[in-house]
């Protein structure tokens, strides 16, 4: 599942109260049919995590860290530690600063899938790597969850890599949850509406917002208010054009 | 708790203060020096480097990211805290022992090497422990203010009985004069401080406890 929002939208603190990092003011977190604070040694057995990279003890060798890591997982496989770290081509005996981005998103991959994590939770996993990286990390999402073993939840702001991969989004806007829904289903939800200005006070309540120039009108709309007798030109928007629609949403009532 | 503390002597905590003790304890061949600074140099030294790498590492993160509960990572860290502890007094009072063979007929303005006087060490750092790890826990972070408090406490102890063994007749006399012979004396004072360091640090781990519960992360 894809989790998406602005900048400071609540991303990472979600994230961070799901793994009972920060101190919830209302609600309760369920893992895999488990409530997390009464379960949450069994759970964090069962999850594997990722903070954009690693950016703990970077002078220390992968060897050494991991000869740490694996004494807290009562189920830890060497021969899955090997296999992956082969696979990512990842040296045992470098230091942690000495991994590009794309290769510490892989280490920590590697760590999470070695302790059979049925959950891999990784917060901006794809943030600043190259087109390339990303690409490359995002297939090994997908063998990842191929088998339906493995679930992945990450967030991002990068909307390309959810259209590449996702099978779930979810959008965060200003802590709250706009929309939450299989992706197909989630873009469907709107459409994009390009119209002449003269056009505009038509639909101009039920749009979500709107940007107006010389030519005329785009707007944002939930599909069911839309009216397709109209005369207006209505396309599938897509994710990035769902986000900045919404934002505005925001700006126009402050 | 024990995979944490192998987290803490693999990673944690850098080499060099295990074997600090063994330099910090050689001070204790300076004849008649004020040896409460063999011990106070953990204080000085080695608490404010620890923490400011556990601050640089992201250790916070780190360890929460682990399967532990948050007592755990409390535990471990005060569990590392008395090893280093007991490192430095053990190896200072083997120096010690050194010491009084080398120079046999010295005579004491400060504490000399008596078993009294290391009780009065362990006192030293129950006081400096139940202000720092109390106060450390309120973040989990930050160092500076609890490092600063803790070390000005003990320095207060620390002064405040090395004035009254010159001043006050009474305590003159359990440490350098005729107390100082006294097994059962010496042995009495160390126990007694070996008891309340025990029991500040264990007060010390639990207000931490409660304390790091509601540290956000």
């Amino acid at each position: 599942m894809g989790f998406i929002g602005a900048n400071g939208a609540g991303k990472t603190t979600t994230i961070k109260s799901i793994l009972n990092l920060v101190r919830m003011d209302s609600g309760e977190i369920h893992i895999l049919g488990k409530n997390m604070t009464e379960h949450e040694i069994e759970l964090k057995q069962e999850i594997g995590s990722a903070f954009g990279d690693i950016n703990f003890y970077t002078r220390s060798k992968i060897k050494t860290l991991t000869n740490v890591i694996k004494r807290f997982y009562s189920t830890w496989d060497d021969q899955i530690y090997y296999k992956y770290l082969k696979k990512f081509n990842i040296i045992e005996d470098k230091k942690i600063a000495e991994l590009s981005t794309g290769l510490k998103v892989k280490y920590s991959l590697a760590l999470a899938l070695s302790h059979g994590a049925k959950l891999l939770i990784l917060d901006e996993p794809t943030s600043g790597l190259d087109p390339v990286a990303r690409d490359n990390l995002l297939d090994t999402f997908q063998e990842i969850v191929q088998d339906g073993e493995i679930s992945i939840l990450f967030s991002t702001h990068i909307t390309s890599d959810l259209e590449k991969c996702a099978d779930y989004i979810t959008y965060i806007h200003n802590g709250q949850i706009i929309n939450s829904a299989e992706k197909e289903e989630f873009i469907d939800t709107y459409r994009l509406l390009n119209g002449k200005n003269e056009q505009l006070d038509l639909v101009k309540n039920n749009l979500n917002s709107y940007k107006t120039s010389s030519f005329g009108f785009t707007g944002l709309i939930h599909t069911k208010d839309f009216d397709p007798t109209l005369d207006i030109k209505a396309s599938i928007p897509n994710l990035e054009e769902i986000m900045i629609y919404f934002s505005k949403k925001e700006e126009l009532y402050v | 708790m024990y995979n944490l503390l192998i987290k803490e002597l693999k990673l944690g905590v850098s080499p060099f203060f295990f074997f600090m003790p063994l330099l910090t304890g050689a001070l204790m061949l300076i004849p008649g020096w004020l040896y409460f600074l063999v011990i106070l140099y953990f204080c000085f030294i080695t608490i404010p480097n620890m923490f400011g790498g556990y601050k640089t590492q992201n250790d916070l993160i780190f360890s929460s990211m682990m399967p532990v509960t948050k007592k755990d990572i409390v535990k471990a860290r005060v569990a590392i805290i008395v090893i280093l502890e007991l490192l430095h007094i053990i190896i200072a009072i083997i120096y010690g022992v050194i010491s009084l063979r080398l120079y046999p007929n010295l005579n004491y303005i400060f504490f000399g090497p008596s078993l009294g006087f290391w009780g009065l060490c362990f006192i030293m750092l129950a006081i400096f422990n139940i202000i720092f790890i109390t106060m450390y826990y309120k973040t989990a972070y930050k160092y500076g203010a609890a490092t600063f408090v803790a070390i000005a406490a003990a320095i207060l102890f620390a002064g405040g009985a090395e004035w009254l063994g010159i001043k006050n007749s009474f305590v003159f006399d359990l440490f350098k004069g005729t107390g100082a012979d006294n097994l059962a004396i010496q042995l009495s004072i160390l126990i007694s401080g070996i008891a309340i360091f025990a029991i500040f640090t264990i007060i010390a781990y639990h207000i931490a406890i409660k304390r790091f519960q509601k540290v956000e992360v």
